[in-house]
């Protein structure tokens, strides 16, 4: 860590007091529901009216699936997405195993903090809901302190504050900016270790933001790929490297409930193995949660982040779990409003997602200035009718018409990777995702890519009319970025972007502890990975470091690993 | 329908309550010894209790139990092995283990779960 930055504060930073006055825990919870009306106009401001329903359900006995409350046991009202764990009692539970750190979740942050406890003397064990190592995505980011200028870190740190609105916990992205690069570089070398083909594409991945300020700077890019060999595959090899180093692995068992004293520390683990029966984890130093984030539970989504309520999932059985577990620990949600991450990297090439051609809605109406990325445009497309489709149309000419902007053309032939329609073999892409498409006319084009022929000739037509006038008077995209449709073949990517993650989570310190209503780190219980909060804080996800998700997840999954096991 | 007490419905986590009054009103509903909805099992003379057991509780019926009689997950991967585009039973998110009632519905329409993300067009039975 930056030496100017470790002075210890004894005030909370500014974010930390803002999720404890704004976020959600279980006694915040409490104390607003006891709140009654008033609790109701608090809800309301904030966009959560479902919250006076939750007063008046807890009175009858059938809300109704809508119902968003009801009432718990203990007289606490608890929101419908987290259910109060029902005790398990001892004798209900089959085995006891005991280890030093518990790992929930086997993905891109769990697998890391696994192996980087037990290289630190730690006796490990992970217990993952799937059959085996899951998760997705290609690139990992990390600052290659060596190549890069001091004030280029600080720079670059400043500008993913800026990308998160200022709304971030600095302390954790200066965390990631002076860890990362060693932290990655440890996960290439030990998942090559595991026989992951890994490389690290150190710098050139990275073209666009080698001088930030004017201060230059250097990275470690980790890349599981092509596709459709992924992370999911890297995190496998590397789990294979700590079963080496004496992680013990337990699949198939979901964790279901934290094991915690009276005075509220974490102990262990609950699961529940293959035959239905309880399995009890107890964990000396501590439980990591890396258990990922909550698109996949429609109620928990629907409730913090509204805005993707009609975008499609790119992750199955992401249900929130941890979360669950670490509320009713006594931990707490950032607020209402979190941070999103929407892709379509496999319609057509990733390097001309942000290529500003003429982009139309599902109907083939042009609704945007084209200058805006792609990882923003599911701000213009979350109605139900659109739910993320869009296309990017140009014609025969974009080689040469295009050939000055940002970004990387793909010529004609490295298309047809990515066109379902052509017979020859697709390489470095998933089959199944891809959806490039070439015709001779625009009506055959919109036919192809779904949008409604005549309505695409017209919005060609118009654009064809603001590109001649040198103007576009209609959306203001600047003069250079306009180039016509006129020349067939006509091409057309059906872009689809889908919910890839959701990248808030709960309340954490700089070890990754989770911290309580009152800001006390509650002892025993560490939160990686999407699940824990603080990185993020803007509308999107930034992409201008290219991978910095896994790379964060790697990051803290390594630091943390290390932290619990020397406790 | 089965009353449900004040104390019950305060002691019992909302998903398990649904599920419970759910079962109360489809017992009461149900004609003795039929299933209340579609079942393609029950059309080949399976009965109700073969699955859900004698307990009379509607529950989704565990994975282990639809594998007595379908077979181990390996050998059902092994017969669909040639399904193009790609073998439903063994896929790079749950490998074999994929829980059966995922896709394969009893009582409602079968869906696809790998539709969302990729254009795996195979009609599930
Ligand atoms: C298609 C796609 C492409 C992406 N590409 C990139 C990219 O190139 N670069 C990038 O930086 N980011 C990318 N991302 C985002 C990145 O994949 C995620 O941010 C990252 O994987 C999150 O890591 P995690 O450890 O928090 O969770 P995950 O990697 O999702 O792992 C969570 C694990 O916990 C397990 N689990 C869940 N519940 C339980 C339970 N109750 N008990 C036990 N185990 C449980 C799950 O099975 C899973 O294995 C992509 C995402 C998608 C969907």
């Amino acid at each position: 860590m930056s030496q100017d930055h470790l002075k210890e504060d004894k005030e909370p930073d500014p974010y930390t007091q803002q999720v404890l006055e704004s976020g959600l825990s279980r006694r915040s919870f409490l104390a607003r529901a006891a709140g009654g009306a008033a609790a109701a106009g608090l809800f309301g401001l904030s966009g959560a009216p479902a919250l006076a329903a939750g007063a008046r359900a807890a009175k009858t006995p059938n809300p109704g699936p809508d119902a968003a409350f009801g009432k718990s046991a203990d007289g606490g009202a608890t929101l419908s997405f987290l259910p109060k764990p029902r005790p398990i009692h001892d004798r209900e539970i089959k085995r006891t195993l005991t280890f030093d750190v518990v790992v929930v979740g086997a993905g891109a942050s769990g697998v890391p903090a696994a192996l980087s406890a037990a290289e630190n003397g730690a006796k490990v064990a992970v217990i993952q809901k799937a059959p085996f190592a899951l998760s997705q995505g290609n690139t990992g980011a990390g600052v290659d302190l060596a190549t890069s200028e001091k004030a280029g870190v600080e720079a670059l740190v400043a500008r993913l504050i800026a990308d998160s609105n200022h709304r971030c916990n600095p302390k954790l992205v200066r965390q990631w900016a002076y860890h990362s690069g060693e932290a990655v570089k440890w996960v290439v070398d030990r998942a090559r270790q595991g026989g992951s083909p890994v490389v690290d594409q150190g710098s050139g991945a990275q073209r666009a933001i080698l001088k930030v300020n004017g201060y230059g700077m250097g990275y470690v890019t980790s890349f599981f790929g092509p596709k459709p060999y992924t992370t999911g595959d890297g995190m496998r090899a590397l789990a294979k490297t700590a079963e080496k180093a004496g992680v013990r692995f337990f699949y198939n068992m979901p964790a279901v409930q934290l094991v915690q004293n009276k005075a509220g520390e974490i102990l262990g683990v609950i699961a529940k193995d293959p035959d239905g029966q309880y399995v009890k984890f107890l964990a000396t130093k501590g439980v990591i949660l890396a258990t990922g984030d909550y698109q996949n539970n429609k109620a928990m989504s629907d409730y913090f982040i509204p805005d993707v309520k009609h975008l499609g999932r790119k992750q199955l059985d992401r249900n929130g779990d941890g979360f669950v577990l670490a509320y009713w620990a006594g931990g707490v949600f950032e607020p209402i409003g979190h941070t999103k991450m929407l892709h379509d990297f496999d319609a057509g090439p990733a390097s001309m997602c942000d290529m500003p051609f003429l982009a139309v809605d599902r109907k083939g109406r042009r609704f945007v200035n084209e200058t805006v990325e792609m990882s923003l445009m599911n701000n213009y497309l979350k109605d139900p009718g659109n739910a993320g489709h869009y296309s990017q149309i140009f014609d025969a000419d974009y080689m040469t018409q295009a050939a000055k902007w940002p970004g990387k053309l793909v010529p004609p032939e490295g298309l047809k990777h990515y066109m379902p329609d052509d017979p020859g073999a697709k390489k470095g892409v998933f089959a199944s995702q891809v959806n490039t498409h070439v015709a001779d006319t625009i009506e055959d084009l919109a036919r192809k890519i779904e949008a409604d022929p005549a309505t695409l000739a017209a919005t060609v037509k118009r654009y064809n009319e603001l590109v001649a006038s040198g103007k576009d008077s209609d959306f203001g995209k600047p003069s250079d970025r306009l180039v016509p449709v006129l020349k067939a073949p006509f091409y057309g990517i059906h872009r689809r972007v889908r919910l890839s993650a959701i990248c808030s989570g709960m309340l954490v310190d700089e070890n990754h502890q989770a911290l309580d209503a009152d800001g006390r780190p509650i002892k025993g219980l560490f939160l990686v990975g999407n699940l824990g909060g603080g990185f993020y804080g803007g509308v999107d996800y930034p992409l201008t470091v290219f991978g910095l998700s896994l790379g964060r997840c790697y990051t803290f999954g390594y630091l943390t690993g290390r932290h619990v096991a020397k406790l | 329908m089965n009353r449900i007490t004040a104390r019950q419905w305060a002691a019992a986590p909302l998903a398990a309550l649904l599920v419970l009054m759910g079962a109360a009103s489809a017992a009461a509903a149900a004609p003795q010894g039929k299933a209340d909805r579609m079942s393609k099992h029950a059309d080949k003379g399976i009965t109700c209790a073969q699955c859900h057991g004698k307990t009379g509780k509607k529950a989704v019926v565990p994975k282990k139990q639809c594998l007595t009689c379908h077979g181990e997950t390996k050998d059902l991967a092994a017969r669909t092995a040639d399904v193009k585009p790609n073998n439903p039973h063994e896929n790079r998110h749950l490998g074999t283990e994929a829980d059966c009632n995922r896709c394969h519905h009893e009582h409602a329409a079968s869906e696809n779960l790998c539709l969302p993300c990729h254009a795996f067009n195979f009609q599930v039975p």
